[in-house]
Order: structure tokens, then sequence, then C-alpha cells
């Protein structure tokens, strides 16, 4: 199990997320060359190293998020993580 | 507004000395606030009584108050409408149960990945996970001193989860209300 760390939800098992993919940054559609164009469409890099990449909360909080993981180990460095309790009563 | 009306089915036999209950509560009064603004002093996994209305921050930006019609009216007057707010009537759109027993937590165990325990998810938590591969709104929301979870899903997934619910808890001697 992948415990992948939501930075609203806390730890979470990945089957609660979706695994977007490598964060890659949308160029300019007004000023892209179709090479450009077709690079972030379709071109990743796919590194067995540590990757930033987004992650969507589909069964929790609902929000995209960046963090960075080792493809080949698994762990995450530096997570944005809440505090350790859910919540509780205001 | 039409009548509410449940989509759970009613040909359930209570047993009154079960040690664990579900009842379906589908009919309580929800309001949704989706907003921008800060509401309610509230913030993401936390819940607060307002009179008698409950409301649950159950999203980073997102709100929902639970009660009888007029507690939740009542409650509304207190949301900041600046910034981009949205108010949505969600009573019909939600299934709503109430699980209580001593061992709900561990029922909850079986079929949902969230630690159920007291230090991570006391009472008046707000989480939102997936439960039997349902996604849920869950509340902790003791009654009497006894575990008791409110667990909201989409309406059309309401039978499959009050059925899963029940097949979780046949070994904690489940019964409904």
């Amino acid at each position: 199990m992948l415990l992948v760390p939501c930075p609203y939800c806390g730890p979470r098992n990945s089957s609660d997320l979706r695994h977007v993919g490598e964060a890659i940054s949308r160029p300019d559609p007004n000023a892209a060359s179709p090479e450009q164009w077709r690079s972030y469409l379709y071109l990743r890099d796919n590194v067995a190293d540590w990757n930033v990449e987004t992650w969507y909360c589909t069964r929790g909080c609902r929000k995209y998020f960046k963090v960075e993981r080792n493809t080949a180990t698994n762990e995450f460095r530096d997570p944005p993580m809440p505090g350790n309790k859910i919540g509780g009563k205001a | 507004m039409p009548e509410f009306e449940s989509a759970i089915i009613k040909t359930y036999a209570p047993n009154p000395g079960a040690s664990m209950f579900l009842s379906d509560e589908s009919a309580t009064t929800k309001l949704l606030v989706r907003s921008d603004q800060a509401q309610f002093g509230l913030v993401f996994g936390a819940s607060s009584a307002v009179g008698e209305a409950l409301i649950c921050a159950t999203r980073p930006d997102e709100w929902l108050i639970l009660g009888s019609e007029p507690a939740v009216d009542a409650a509304a007057a207190g949301i900041d409408s600046g910034g981009f707010t949205n108010v949505i009537p969600f009573t019909h759109g939600r299934s709503l149960f109430r699980l209580t027993g001593a061992h709900a937590a561990g029922l909850l165990e079986k079929i949902c990945g969230i630690d159920w325990s007291d230090a991570m998810t006391p009472e008046g938590a707000v989480t939102s996970a997936s439960v039997a591969l349902t996604t849920c709104d869950i509340i902790r929301h003791d009654r009497n001193g006894i575990r008791s979870y409110l667990l909201m899903c989409d309406r059309s997934f309401g039978q499959y989860l009050f059925d899963a619910l029940l097949d979780a808890g046949d070994e904690f001697g489940i019964s409904v209300e």
C-alpha cells in the first residue's frame, strides 16, 4: 500500500487519490510552437529518481496538490502535512 | 420544496436489543456552503453545534449545515456571503445514516482506511473517505457518550451503502433503528 501525504487530509491510501502525473508547466498557448505543445501534452521524463508529481484527492478534500516522490523507492520528500489529528469539536 | 422521501427501502426488521444500530436520517435538512471565505470559524475537519444545528467543515472550502429546517435556517444566518459564496440545499441530494455503538469504529475499520482511534478522530472530527468504495463525508457525533458516526453519501449510493454497513456490522450484532 502506498500512503500519499495529502496536505489537507494527511496520509491516505493511494486508492483514495488519483495520480495525475509529473508536474509540468503549461506553455503559453499563444506563443508555444507545435513541438513545445506536443512535448507538454505527450512527453514525460519518467525518471527512476525524485520527481515532482501532481495528485488529486478524489475521496477526501478534492484538491490537487504537488508532492515530491522517489519513483524507485516510493518515498515522499518533505511532504506538506496537516496536524496529526483530524479536526474535532470546535 | 417537495416532500422528502428517503431512497432506502423500509423492510428491515429492527432488533431493540442489538448492540449497534444503523438509522436512516436522510430526511435531515442539509445545506451546503461553498465559499472562498472562512465560514463559522471552522477549519477543515472540525464541527460545531450552533443552536440545534450541526455545522461541519467537510472540505477546505466547503461547510455543511445539518439539522431540522428551522435550526438550519437559523444557523445559515451566520454565513458570510462575501467573496464567492454558494449556498446549496442538499437535503434531496444526499443520503445520511447514523451508525451508533461501542464497536462502531471496528465496523468502519473493516470498510474504510481512516484511523478511527480517539487520538486521530476525536468527537466532532469530520473527514471524507472511501467507505465500502463509496465516497462519504463522515462526522463523529457521539450520542450520550456512545460512539456514533454520521455518514453521508450521494443519494444514488444510499441503498448500497446502507446494505454494505449492515453486512459489515453483522459480526457486531447490528440492527436498523
